[in-house]
């Protein structure tokens, strides 16, 4: 192990730990903008939406993210989608995870037992007071677990994004790598890295749990 | 922006081609990553710390870090002392992957099988090694069957990541393609669709499997 090798390129590596944490971070709330936008489309009772929808959803799970980031950047311009590297890695990561988010809003919403929806309407609550009085509040816990999963999916995809030259942690290591010859010890500082954001995400996560069943048994 | 596609009849052969060694790389993955996965897990639930500790760590650290990341330090970092082609360490990356991630599943299912099963063998005189081949791993690996298809699944759609260490599967077998003809788009969709298909036939099978196997578990 090199350690001054090692002290001399934290640095630059932290600098790329925060453009994933950057590409992650937006990356998820515009995904979870993009899955409340899918299950809400989804509840709409009319047919051609609903199929629309849920081909969607197949397509983005059936096809694998790298080939969806290469589509979109290399094949975007074709019809006129002209994005920069660290826009569309943002974009197709969102509406990548955003599909998949979208199936865990929906099973945790449906979780609720159906006697709530309808003991709530009956008490005179209307559609969407139930849905965020009764319903949400029943179906959060599960929601920010299996959402949490998904964002730390998405902050290793992130990973992905170093193919399309944005210089975040992957691309950094892979040069210095490059230009260094010492794999092991870039690997391990880079992989730290990765721990941390990940049991950072775990971490909010677990916190959010919490906050959100302080008042439900479980 | 008017679409053609017939530049992708042309190298209809090369992407053909290029399935083919997806294909090849799946089911050597494939089988390496359950084997692997499952001998990993009896390991280290039924030996010592000395032995399980390092294997858990590794299980750990090949699950929080992410794939590509793996894949380069593999690749280059391996490069330093020994020459080995990129698909070797392809399979080698994507196989240690996701026996680190079948592993995980693996060990879950081994413990939940309850301990009766265990003492019950053992008095019927069965020896130790005896008892797990035949009493715990079977009944372990049925009820995994659902989680480890889940794998495979996301095992096969992970092969397109390889091409970023030059390994000639689907992807980077129509590289040269693309940067020949200029149709990047009409490529990419004709792959996209290429493995929707595949992953189509995967979750049938899944499924398939999941009811034959649902009555055991």
């Amino acid at each position: 192990m090199d350690f001054n090798l090692m002290a001399d390129i934290t640095p630059l590596l932290i600098k790329a730990a925060w453009v994933t944490i950057d590409i992650s971070a937006r990356a998820i709330v515009i995904g979870f903008m993009v899955a409340s936008t899918l299950v809400f489309l989804r509840s709409i009772k009319f047919k051609p939406l609903q199929w629309f929808v849920r081909g969607y959803v197949s397509l983005v799970r059936g096809t694998p993210y790298f080939v969806q980031l290469l589509l979109v950047f290399y094949g975007g311009p074709t019809i006129g989608l002209k994005m920069d590297p660290f826009t569309c890695g943002v974009m197709v990561g969102a509406f990548n995870i955003g599909a998949y988010m979208s199936e865990a809003i929906r099973g945790a919403l449906e979780s609720v037992d159906s006697g709530q929806n309808e003991a709530s309407r009956s008490l005179g609550f209307g559609r969407l007071q139930t849905l965020g009085y009764i319903e949400l509040p029943q179906a959060a816990g599960l929601m920010i677990r299996s959402v949490g999963v998904l964002a730390i999916v998405l902050v290793k995809n992130s990973s992905l994004v170093s193919i399309i030259s944005v210089v975040e942690l992957t691309y950094q290591a892979q040069r210095l790598i490059g230009s260094t010859y010492k794999p092991l010890e870039i690997f391990t500082l880079s992989a730290l890295m990765y721990i941390v954001i990940v049991y950072a995400v775990m971490g909010i996560v677990e916190l959010a749990y919490r906050r959100a069943t302080r008042y439900t048994t479980q | 922006m008017e679409l053609d596609f017939s530049p992708v009849l042309t190298y209809l052969p090369t992407l053909i081609s290029g399935v083919g060694v997806t294909f090849v790389i799946a089911v050597v993955v494939g089988l390496f990553s359950v084997v692997g996965g499952l001998l990993v897990a009896v390991i280290s639930i039924y030996t010592n710390k000395v032995v399980s500790w390092p294997l858990r760590f590794f299980i750990w650290l090949f699950m929080t870090t992410p794939l590509l990341l793996q894949l380069y330090f593999l690749y280059f970092g391996l490069g330093e002392w020994i020459l080995i082609p990129a698909l070797v360490v392809g399979v080698l990356g994507l196989g240690f992957h996701y026996m680190a991630y079948n592993a995980d599943i693996f060990i879950a299912t081994i413990r939940s099988i309850t301990n009766g099963q265990y003492e019950a063998s053992r008095s019927l005189g069965f020896g130790h090694l005896r008892t797990l081949y035949y009493i715990i791993v079977p009944q372990a690996f049925i009820r995994s069957v659902p989680q480890i298809g889940n794998n495979l699944i996301l095992m096969v759609k992970d092969t397109s990541v390889l091409s970023a260490i030059g390994v000639a599967e689907l992807v980077y077998a129509s590289q040269y393609a693309i940067s020949v003809s200029f149709r990047p788009f009409e490529f990419f969709i004709v792959i996209a669709v290429i493995y929707y298909v595949i992953n189509l036939f995967m979750e049938f099978g899944q499924s398939r499997l999941e009811r034959l196997t649902a009555y055991r578990r």
